[in-house]
């Protein structure tokens, strides 16, 4: 079974939205880093709003950005 | 499972898409995910794509092998203001097919009186047969007129069957013993999102739906909420309307694009 280039996901919170489809996302450790919403949010016309806790996939390449890939019901 | 090996770049590794389940495609490059995509139906029949990667090449290969083998359009979502991931689905062959507006409009907004001879009636006041009957025929009307691609992605055709109504998520227009108009509103975790209002075609014009929406605006006023979402069709000058003269501001709009068979 392949593995997740991605790998790593984190818990955040979002603290801006952003230009461009973008949100800025500050992760439990601190650090923040630019996320934009997977297809599948996308998709089902789930919201992102300042203050959501999200889980973000953070990209192989650079590790300010990310993908959030689940918005949790708080 | 079927995979399609591709050719690798200079220097790069080979990345094969693999199909690995009915509406799921992977792309793998040295036994590592580096690119997902995913089709869902939606209850209006329609098929829409996603694909998530984060390397343009990948994002076409997955997109190629995805529509390789479709004989029905496909469709997919992207924020308006996301040129990369458009541009992205354009490569692939997709082209602009409908757009949404998002709108946000604040609750706190003076209420405007129904038209004489008719009630507005929400919560444990809205019955259910006259409810049914009231959505069958708004379903009958939007069928044979806009279509349902028009509308927002939660305003489903009725498949049949025992269809499931919550009056509880409505405020309604009654005539007599009639209902004519109505408003759904679904109670979202942060803000409650206005999912369908429709007036009977007969009854439209007499300023009923102002009524409806700003009636449900005070009652999520009086619930603590200070605002509702919902997104519009552009072609929908009658929507625009009516949320733009509640005061709705737009925060951002949605393309719609679509792909045909034989159009790549």
């Amino acid at each position: 079974m392949p593995r997740s280039a991605g790998g790593i996901e984190v818990e955040g919170t979002v603290i801006e939205c952003l230009r461009n489809a973008n949100f800025r996302v500050e992760l439990t450790n601190g650090h923040q880093v630019l996320a934009h919403i997977s297809g599948k949010i996308r998709k089902n016309y789930i919201k992102i709003l300042p203050e959501d806790r999200v889980l973000v996939e953070l990209s192989p390449y650079d590790l300010d950005r990310g993908r959030i890939i689940f918005r949790y019901r708080t | 499972m079927n995979s399609l090996p591709s050719r690798p770049g200079l220097g790069a590794h080979a990345v094969t898409i693999s199909r690995v389940a009915d509406n799921q495609w992977h792309a793998i490059e040295n036994d590592l995910v580096v690119g997902r995509g995913h089709a869902s139906r939606r209850l209006d029949g329609r098929i829409f794509l996603s694909i998530d990667t984060w390397r343009d090449e990948v994002f076409d290969q997955l997109a190629a092998a995805m529509l390789a083998d479709q004989r029905a359009p496909r469709y997919t979502v992207v924020d308006e203001t996301d040129r990369d991931l458009a541009a992205s689905w354009v490569r692939a062959g997709f082209a602009t097919w409908r757009r949404e507006t998002e709108y946000v409009v604040r609750t706190e907004f003076p209420t405007a009186a129904a038209p004489d001879g008719v009630v507005i009636a929400t919560g444990d006041q809205v019955a259910k047969a006259p409810l049914r009957e009231l959505d069958l025929a708004i379903r009958a009307e939007v069928e044979s007129t806009v279509g349902w691609y028009t509308m927002p992605a939660e305003v489903l055709p009725w498949q049949g069957g025992t269809m499931p109504i919550d009056p509880s998520k409505y405020t309604v227009a009654m005539q007599g013993d009639r209902y004519v108009g109505l408003v759904r509103v679904a109670m979202m975790t942060r803000r409650p999102r206005i999912g369908l209002i429709a007036v009977l075609a007969a009854e439209q014009r007499r300023g009923i739906g102002r009524a409806l929406l700003s009636q449900l605006l005070a009652g999520l006023h009086r619930c603590g909420y200070e605002a509702a979402t919902t997104e519009v069709d552009e072609t929908n000058k009658a929507a625009t309307a009516l949320f733009e003269g509640l005061g709705g501001r737009r925060t951002g709009s949605s393309l719609e694009l679509i792909h045909r068979p034989g159009k790549a």
